[in-house]
């Protein structure tokens, strides 16, 4: 992507100040995306992100610049500017120590595996898939009224090296379709939605049962629809499997990251060796699954992605760390640099974060419920990693009455403190599934899996309207 | 490639392609900002972006395309997709290039003297508001994202019916997370301070603010489940209000994707008191601005005059649909986004009542100071939201003990009719295109669920 005499010349000028690392990620990336409303086309875009951002390190200090114009002049002009912002953020009169050693290393060269790229495919074919689950959604039961099915595949070339002798090329290949369905009766109306994804190309959508997933967003739109409120206070939650796994992501994914445990704004600072969970819960981050939505080949600082084991039998075993991350906690980086784009300096986050399946069968999880609200399907959330506090929606949810699942119930968030209900989860099913979803932080948005085995919570604020 | 290089090209190559018709729209952004952590620099931001979107009729459809990459090599490519992705419309409703308005509104949202703060007085102001949060009270563990930072940004327009219409503007900012900590309990505040010069921001009164809002959560507990009385201050009555914006947005109701819809005008949703309005120019907010992204002149509009319904907010294309004219509400996600609707400067029309004054007003209830989860604990369709929230109790008339881990349930539709009362401490936010505006409210009918 870039002349290599000019990568050094702009690592050069990036370091003439005193800087320790000098680091280059500079992408070309293609955006498709087709949004079909009630059945029809009514949006379709294409786009090219482009540009280059430079990042200099200096002690625990970062200077990040970024341009789309990648031409000599303006990106050594840009070296120039950030190295001058070093010597402004150095106290001691710098001494030039640093050393760039480009050649250490050979050119490393990864790139997603795609059967049928989505260039090489007439946009009308998407249309076609699209439809099958839009018309399904609409068959399912004349209470559907809208249907939203979205497909979006994004193509990321990226040129990573720094003076350590980073030098890699990848291209990630990330394809989705986000489906919603929608039924009104009166002025209530409630929506089903599922968005699967992977590291794929066009075969991803030929793969995927459209058919179905239209009529299981209809049916939860329409059970939704029909459901009374949900009634608040503390009781036992049951939060099944697949996109469930977003309360371990938010609730102890978020506060493992380094951006909070490095300066001590996390409640897991300080806790590695310890217990941090019953002893039933074991949970990983896993950048090395192939084709799986979160994977990567190399972070975005171009570490090779690794199988991280966070907690172990309730043990929590590994925080997941970037390099500065790892420079400010004298540790390692665990290979989870990641940005958005060329526009972010890269943090510490999570790729696929799956708590491990258990024992129980789920059935015996339900049967051994007296009363409490059982959460199939689990919407968004956030946390505040300082505090642990997290929130988030159920999207489909029933009451469990005497062992047995009851009647649907809607509009009911669930709240708490990560730490606590790590502790509170007192059975872990046999039945895990993953889900897609996007991750948002300081260093933007990206594509990571959630995923768990149904997990009973022994008590939890559950806030309804009733 | 200059942009008007890149403009002529691509329209004469467009036109030879066959498009019709066509429009390109350029975004321009510089900005800087600098973070420090323990008196260390720990981010140090520049950066310099551009980028454009084109559309064009083809087949007598709309095409788009974009790219941040301007040199030559890329046109082709983009025409040929917006080629493509105009052969794949189906929606009937044509989508129009607009040929311009008479006159615009005249608005001022640039300083030159912003440019005049150099980096290291920046740097400067970031070290001494950490330094000066740190020193206001034993309790406070951290000052975190300490960010003093600055950005300027440039649209243009034109299309080949003759519109040619550009704006600049510039901000300044500054953020301040204050984290405090006493007997194991931890809380933080976030204080966001957006102006256009430097000299209106006082980092001592913004870091006070920041370190007296997290001291005052200190010892928070939940409390009983039950409805009470709720005062939104303005900062939340804000967040509300925003994540309902959508219901205005007249192709959401033709989509069936709002209740609210041109039938519906007329009609009284709102209490007698309440009046909310989109202006495009509004002296109070920094987000001013005389064109939407379809280069319609903006306007000043009541949405809700004294209850009722009396406008919903369009486009060109749901303007077309409903008969009526564009309201100037047009807007992009992105230089290559779709057009979509949104609101403009969007508030809530403050009363004369101060805020102690709408405290005393309610004997028993509770103050709503932040919100977490609106993006996922709400269903913007039926107006149905259930979020997490800290406060205040308010018992008789006074503001006494912070409450935390609460949510508060209710129905945004039933919030305009049961606001009690509004207060006089309109504030508006704005991160540059458009802003938020609210007053402080009193709300009846809210669900509580603690303990």
């Amino acid at each position: 992507m870039l002349d290599k005499q000019l990568v050094y010349d702009v690592l050069t000028a990036a370091l003439a100040t005193g800087g320790d690392l000098a680091e280059i990620f500079m992408e070309n990336t293609v955006r498709d995306s087709i949004v079909m409303t009630n059945g029809q086309i009514e949006k379709a875009n294409w786009g090219v992100d482009y540009g280059l951002g430079l990042r200099i390190i200096s002690g625990i200090s970062a200077v990040y610049a970024y341009t789309n114009n990648t031409s000599r002049d303006s990106l050594l002009k840009l070296a120039k500017d950030a190295a001058e912002a070093v010597k402004a953020s150095l106290k001691d009169d710098p001494s030039i120590k640093s050393v760039i050693t480009l050649d250490r290393r050979e050119w490393q060269h990864f790139r997603d595996e795609v059967q049928i790229p989505i260039s090489k495919i007439d946009k009308s074919n998407i249309a076609v898939k699209l439809r099958i689950a839009s018309d399904a959604a609409f068959q399912y039961d004349p209470l559907v009224t809208q249907t939203s099915n979205m497909f979006t595949s994004v193509t990321q070339d990226v040129l990573i090296v720094n003076s350590n002798g980073v030098w890699a090329e990848d291209q990630r290949v990330n394809t989705r379709v986000f489906n919603e369905s929608v039924a009104s009766q009166g002025n209530e109306k409630q929506s089903g939605t599922q968005g699967p994804g992977a590291k794929a190309g066009f075969e991803f959508l030929d793969n995927l049962d459209m058919g179905a997933i239209g009529r299981s967003t209809a049916k939860t739109a329409v059970t939704m629809l029909k459901a009374d409120l949900c009634p608040s206070g503390r009781m036992p939650v049951i939060i099944d499997n697949g996109f469930g796994g977003v309360i371990f992501h938010e609730a102890c994914g978020h506060p493992l990251e380094a951006t909070g445990v490095s300066k001590g704004a996390s409640v897991f600072t300080g806790k590695l060796g310890e217990v941090i969970a019953t002893p039933i819960v074991t949970a990983v981050d896993d950048g090395t699954l192939p084709g799986v939505w979160g994977s990567l080949n190399i972070d975005d600082e171009g570490a090779p992605t690794r199988r991280n084991v966070l907690i172990e039998n309730g043990v929590l075993k590994s925080y997941l760390i970037d390099y500065l991350g790892g420079l400010k906690m004298g540790m390692p980086s665990t290979g989870s640099g990641r940005r958005q784009s060329y526009r972010f300096a890269p943090t510490s986050r999570m790729t696929n974060t799956y708590i491990l399946p258990g024992k129980d069968k789920p059935e015996d999880i339900i049967a051994n419920t007296e009363y409490g609200l059982y959460a199939k399907q689990m919407g968004g959330g956030s946390v505040d990693p300082s505090k642990g506090d997290f929130n988030f929606a159920v999207l489909e949810g029933y009451m469990i009455r005497g062992g047995k699942i009851a009647e649907p119930v809607r509009g009911a968030t669930l709240i708490g403190k990560g730490h606590e209900v790590l502790m509170d989860i007192d059975m872990v099913g046999d039945n895990f599934e993953p889900a897609q979803g996007v991750c948002g932080s300081i260093s933007g948005a990206i594509p990571a899996d959630v995923g768990q085995p149904m997990l009973r919570v022994k008590e939890m604020t559950v806030g309804g309207r009733k | 490639m200059t942009f008007t290089e890149f403009k002529q090209e691509l329209f004469a190559k467009a036109k030879d392609k066959g498009f019709t018709d066509y429009e390109i729209y350029f975004a321009g952004n510089n900005s800087f900002s600098v973070r420090v952590f323990d008196q260390e620099i720990s981010e140090y931001k520049s950066t310099v972006s551009q980028g454009v979107g084109f559309r064009g009729t083809f087949g007598g459809k709309m095409g788009y395309a974009s790219s941040e990459k301007m040199d030559a090599s890329i046109i082709e490519m983009m025409l040929e997709n917006a080629a493509a992705n105009a052969g794949i419309i189906e929606d009937e409703a044509v989508e129009k290039l607009y040929p311009g308005d008479e006159s615009y509104p005249e608005v001022v949202t640039f300083n030159p003297a912003l440019d005049d703060v150099t980096a290291e007085e920046k740097i400067k102001m970031a070290m001494e508001m950490e330094t000066y949060a740190k020193s206001l009270d034993p309790r406070v563990k951290m000052a975190d994202f300490c960010t003093i930072g600055s950005q300027e940004s440039e649209v243009a327009i034109a299309n080949s019916y003759g519109l040619d219409l550009n704006k600049k503007l510039n901000l300044a900012s500054a953020v301040l997370i204050a984290r405090v900590e006493e007997d194991g309990s931890n809380k933080s505040a976030m204080e966001i301070w957006t102006g256009r010069d430097f000299a209106d921001f006082d980092y001592k009164a913004h870091a006070q603010k920041a370190v007296d809002k997290a001291l005052s959560n200190l010892g928070a507990k939940p409390i009983p489940s039950g409805a009470y009385p709720i005062i939104f201050d303005n900062r939340t009555a804000r967040d509300l209000f925003s994540v309902f914006s959508g219901i205005f947005m007249a192709e959401n109701g033709q989509k069936g994707f709002s209740l609210l819809n041109k039938n519906r005008v007329g009609e009284v949703i709102a209490a007698p008191h309440i009046t909310l309005r989109d202006d495009g120019v509004c002296d109070l907010s920094l987000g001013s601005f005389s064109f939407d992204a379809e280069g319609v002149a903006t306007k000043q509009k009541a949405i809700i005059e004294n209850g009722e319904l009396k406008t919903l907010l369009y486009n060109l294309k749901s303007a077309e649909k409903d008969g009526v004219k564009s309201t100037g509400n047009a807007a992009k996600a992105s230089i290559g986004g779709a057009i979509t609707t949104s609101t403009t400067n969007y508030y809530l029309v403050p009363s004369e009542t101060s805020f102690d004054e709408l405290i005393s007003g309610v004997e028993n209830g509770v103050l709503i100071t932040d919100m977490a989860g609106l993006h996922s604990g709400v269903n913007p369709v039926s107006g149905d939201f259930s979020v997490s929230a800290d406060g205040f109790l308010i018992e008789n008339g006074k503001k006494t003990k912070p409450v935390e881990q609460i949510t508060i349930a209710g129905n945004f539709f039933d919030v305009l009719k049961n606001i009690t009362a509004v207060g006089g401490d309109l504030k508006f936010h704005s991160t540059g295109h458009g802003g938020v505006g609210m007053p402080s409210i009193v709300v009846d009918g809210i669900r509580v669920s603690g303990l």
